[in-house]
């Protein structure tokens, strides 16, 4: 897939300083082609501070929670710039998929932080670099202060992730011909996911082959160095057979979300919820709904363990909760659109228990 | 045999009406990327994933085979004529479907009827989703495109273009209108930056004209404390976006609101005659700073549930359905409906507030029929009213017989 980002020519806005702020940028590119500086030549003694600046990028992501890179005004520029192609480089040589969605969150989250106290007209630069028509708004309304307007299509593609959240539905914002006015808050907010997918896209662990040995060697003793914390692989608990899950059974909206749980995609809570719920109603295991949350990049065992509980009855209030009704997910944003049962139902659970009862009856 | 030979007269109708008319048969935009369907009179089935090259071919296709309706694909495909998995999506036009079956009206849908297919157990108006008798959900349905029906859609349609051009950007030219041919309007966008949308995006867009999900207090209805009082803000009449349109949904709602109207939204009984006792002085108030803090009893909460209803007034209730889909298969401008001999007609977004269905999508004119009919209320076609009729003949003109024979509310007599 093509990056989408534009390389706008000299525009003099952008400092090298920015650079090393923003290093996912067009224009780092083109300052290491400036500089001439190759893969190889990082294992280079002179270069070694680059190399353990990138390897560090990456360990930051690892350790740090919520994950973020560090930014430190006083280091050195080109280190800094030089340092993120090289981790792109080290995370693909890892080949690992958390590791991928863990830096790239790591580094978009470092980005957003930045962005917040960033001068107006640097956001609008950055933005641009990700083809958004935005210009500067400065609008008040009411008690609120807008000082961009973004078109409303580049903020449906960017906001995607975000729609389950009642304050970024686009229902729920000032839209004025063809516009969404936002504050600087809310546009570092878009921005950072579209530096997340950014760097997803550039992370490509078929590149492995491509890279020479000594970069191999240091990406596979990282990998071991923090193999605690790299959680890939759903683990299988012992005495626990698979259950016999039905996903074609499932209605549109919780298949969606088992399969985002599947792929460690990010679910919003009341995602989470719903698809505890309903697979602990239809007689699923809890330990198996744990490990179905192991690949999510912010996993943690004893919460997510803590919660599932929660909603099975076996703590707090000890009542067994049952997932929210249709209309409740649609107005979260939770329903992909109705397929031919679900406009006779109102309710999840019932679309499985129809699905179940007309395939037994009808054998 | 009267069934087969409204049939054969109803596609002998349909083939002089396309052999005259065939020039009238719109040509979506890039024709070699989508998928086309048809049903016919014969077989009761979808002939589907057909694709045309060129306009000529569609039309002679049409001409010849005479389907009983034509559909084409909102959808661009690399292999139109594939596998739906294998056809290659390009993208999609951004589409709206109005009908009347989605809208609450005033004349209750008394004039159409249902039957359960299972027990043969019979009604009339919405149809349930249970049949009372014998708990079944299969239904024979009858509709009528009755004048309410229609006016209902209409106003909705008038909604939905207000918000795509005040709110979302679209300029009239984009969008463009037609009536359905039956009950409804539909409502396409073809411009090249809405084609890429994925189901997510256009969720989003659905959510924004119906206004589902939305937070007043995200529109501007706020609280404020200063030195131990509380003042209530909200949005203006003027205001962009759903902020003015929630002002003035509300504001047309108190206007004639009853004591009643506000009970039914959760409001206490003393609350609400205080409002309608003080309804001049708040609507006074909305010329100046706002009416939020007129009565003091009513908090945020019980604004909130005022507010959402007047939104409610201000939404444009489309199809969500088929807007998410990005396969749909929509029917085809320029031809004619099966259930009613109406033609599917384009026309101006600025044409919306004149335009008269009952009299643009008659695709027949003059002629006499005659047909017995069973039962029909009264309708109407342009200018000339006709029926109501019970078990009696009647010499019609073409397009007044056609309709009641689509409709099987009549057949044939020699």
């Amino acid at each position: 897939m093509n990056s989408k980002l534009q390389f706008l020519g000299e525009t003099g806005i952008l400092l090298s300083s920015d650079l090393a702020k923003y290093p996912f940028l067009p224009e780092s590119a083109e300052e290491i082609k400036r500089l001439d500086f190759k893969i190889e030549d990082v294992l280079e003694p002179n270069y070694a501070s680059i190399l353990d600046r990138a390897e560090k990028r990456i360990v930051e992501a690892l350790t740090s929670n919520p994950p973020e890179v560090s930014y430190d005004p006083s280091a050195d520029v080109n280190v800094e710039i030089l340092s993120f192609p090289m981790a792109i480089v080290l995370a693909s040589a890892t080949a690992s998929d958390y590791i991928k969605r863990r830096y790239a969150l790591a580094e978009a989250r470092r980005a957003y932080n930045l962005l917040k106290i960033e001068s107006e007209e640097k956001v609008i630069e950055v933005a641009k670099r990700f083809g958004w028509r935005i210009r500067l708004a400065s609008i008040e309304i009411g008690l609120e202060k807008f000082d961009f307007a973004l078109h409303f299509i580049d903020y449906l593609k960017s906001a995607t992730t975000l729609f389950h959240e009642k304050g970024w539905k686009l229902v729920n914002r000032l839209v004025v011909r063809g516009e969404v006015y936002l504050s600087k808050q809310d546009v570092a907010r878009l921005l950072q996911e579209e530096i997340r997918r950014h760097i997803e896209l550039k992370i490509d662990p078929k590149m492995r082959s491509l890279i020479p040995e000594g970069i191999i060697k240091r990406a596979d003793s990282l990998k071991m160095m923090y193999a605690e914390k790299i959680k890939e692989e759903p683990l299988t608990i012992e005495g626990l057979a698979s259950p016999d899950i039905e996903v074609n059974l499932f209605p549109p909206c919780v298949r969606g979300l088992y399969e985002a749980a599947l792929s460690g995609r990010h679910i919003p809570h009341i995602g989470r919820f719903t698809l505890t719920s309903f697979l602990l109603n239809i007689g699923i295991d809890p330990n198996f709904i744990v490990d179905l949350f192991r690949k999510s990049a912010d996993f943690n065992e004893r919460m997510t363990r803590y919660q599932i509980e929660h909603i099975a009855g076996q703590r707090g209030s000890r009542t067994k909760y049952i997932p929210p009704k249709c209309d409740t997910l649609q107005t979260h944003g939770l329903c992909p659109g109705m397929d031919e049962l679900c406009r006779r139902i109102k309710h999840p659970l019932t679309y499985y228990l129809r699905r179940k009862r007309r395939r037994v009856s009808g054998a | 045999m009267a069934e087969l030979d409204n049939t054969l007269f109803i596609r002998e109708m349909f083939s002089k009406f396309y052999s005259e008319n065939f020039n009238r048969i719109e040509i979506p935009k890039s024709i070699e990327n989508r998928e086309f369907g048809f049903t016919l009179f014969r077989e009761n089935v979808m002939i589907r994933h057909k694709s045309f090259s060129r306009a000529d071919d569609l039309r002679d296709f049409i001409k010849k085979s005479v389907p009983s309706n034509a559909y084409y694909s909102s959808a661009y495909y690399n292999m139109p004529e594939a596998k739906m998995d294998e056809k290659g999506w390009l993208g999609s036009d951004l589409f709206f479907d109005i009908d009347a079956d989605h809208i609450p009206t005033k004349c209750n849908k008394e004039h159409d009827s249902w039957i359960c297919k299972s027990c043969g157990f019979k009604g009339r108006g919405r149809t349930p989703e249970k049949c009372p008798n014998c708990g079944n959900e299969g239904f024979e349905e009858k509709t009528w495109p009755c004048e309410i029906c229609l006016e209902a859609a209409k106003l909705e349609t008038i909604k939905l273009i207000d918000i795509l051009l005040e709110d979302l950007g679209f300029s009239a030219d984009e969008i463009k209108c037609s009536f359905s041919g039956h009950r409804g309007y539909h409502i396409c966008i073809e411009s090249e930056e809405v084609l890429g949308l994925d189901t997510f995006a256009r969720k989003e867009i659905v959510d924004y004209v119906t206004g589902t999900g939305i937070d007043v207090t995200l529109h501007g209805l706020n609280e404020v404390r200063s030195r131990g009082s509380r003042i209530i803000t909200g949005p203006s009449l003027g205001d962009a976006g759903w902020r003015g349109r929630a002002a003035r949904g509300t504001y047309d709602f108190l206007l004639t609101a009853t004591i009643e109207d506000l009970r039914s939204l959760g409001l206490r009984k003393d609350i609400a005659i205080e409002i309608i006792e003080k309804r001049e002085a708040i609507l006074e108030s909305w010329r100046g700073g706002g009416p939020w803090s007129v009565i003091s009893g009513l908090g945020v909460k019980s604004w909130e549930k005022i507010i959402l209803h007047g939104l409610s007034l201000q939404s444009a209730r489309v199809d969500t359905v088929v807007t998410v889909d990005v396969h749909r298969l929509i029917r085809l401008p320029g031809t004619l409906h099966g259930k009613t001999g109406l033609l599917k007609v384009s026309f101006p977004a600025s044409r919306i507030e004149e335009f008269d269905p009952l009299k643009e999508a008659v695709a027949f004119k003059g002629g006499e029929v005659k047909i017995y009919v069973e039962e029909a209320p009264e309708f109407r076609f342009g200018d000339e009213v006709f029926g109501p009729f019970e078990r009696q003949v009647v010499a019609l003109p073409i397009q007044a017989a056609l309709f009641l024979l689509c409709k099987g509310a009549a057949r044939v007599v020699d």
